[in-house]
């Protein structure tokens, strides 16, 4: 699993590549601090390259969009495949998240 | 001609009884401790089980994901924090369905009992935890939890013919 950290264009942007199970999540959540003081940026979460998300993934990114609503900022889910747009289906995140 | 024609049908024959009789029983298992990093070994497990069956990356890691969100629930909650116990995962496929079997040693514990996770709330209003046994529910047939000879035991079946 790894994860990469970009400002595009006024908007943060976090790069998913790989799976993101409950072993990597402790790890992951570190790696998105970057995301924590958003004030003022739009976040897009970048899934074209995650292969898999189980439920502690899921949690991370709801964590991400609590923290940004508090603080005013829109996060985009970017190109997820429709295995993992299945289960954000099932858990009604499709609802949660604004999609690009 | 026809001799050889014959031993054809027959070597094919002989390959299709072969693969259906893959097909029709397999039977694997695993022994992991209640250790998240072990997590990966369950992964190479269940992708194996799902080659051997032929199943599609889509259903593939359908599995991945109920059988990861079940074990992970025992490697947190079976055992006392700090201390190893054993997990033991077997699967069983005919032509049917699939059925794993997940059987800890530790204290009782039923998720299955949980309450249904309610997926309309909005983000505010959204709990943090609760969705593994939520996804487990939903991507297998059924799901079911008996406590026997001190052991937890917890069944996830998938039928094969009505995804």
């Amino acid at each position: 699993m790894k994860t990469r950290f970009q400002e595009e264009n006024n908007d943060y942007v976090m790069y998913f590549e790989g799976r993101l199970d409950t072993a990597v999540s402790p790890v992951v959540e570190k790696e998105l601090q970057p995301l924590h003081e958003c004030e003022g940026h739009d976040i897009i979460l970048d899934c074209t390259k995650l292969e898999y998300i189980s439920s502690s993934g899921l949690r991370l990114f709801l964590g991400v969009l609590k923290n940004a609503k508090a603080k005013g900022s829109k996060v985009f889910i970017k190109g997820i495949n429709d295995d993992i747009r299945n289960v954000f289906a099932m858990t009604g995140f499709i609802n949660l998240f604004l999609f690009k | 001609m026809q001799a050889e024609q014959e031993q054809y049908y027959m070597e094919s024959f002989k390959k299709l009884n072969q693969s259906v009789a893959t097909r029709t029983k397999l039977c694997r298992s695993i022994t992991l401790t209640n250790d998240i990093q072990q997590l990966s070994l369950l992964n190479e497990f269940v992708d194996s089980v799902c080659e051997a069956i032929g199943f599609d990356a889509s259903i593939t890691m359908q599995m991945n994901l109920a059988i990861e969100e079940a074990v992970v629930n025992v490697m947190n909650y079976a055992y006392p924090a700090g201390s190893i116990g054993d997990i033991h995962i077997e699967v069983h496929a005919d032509d049917q369905r699939l059925t794993f079997t997940i059987t800890d040693s530790g204290t009782p514990f039923d998720p299955t009992i949980k309450e249904e996770a309610d997926t309309t709330l909005s983000a505010e209003e959204r709990p943090v935890g609760g969705l593994g046994i939520h996804l487990v529910r939903h991507l297998m047939t059924s799901v079911s939890y008996e406590r026997t000879n001190g052991k937890n035991i917890l069944t996830l079946c998938k039928n094969l013919n009505s995804n």
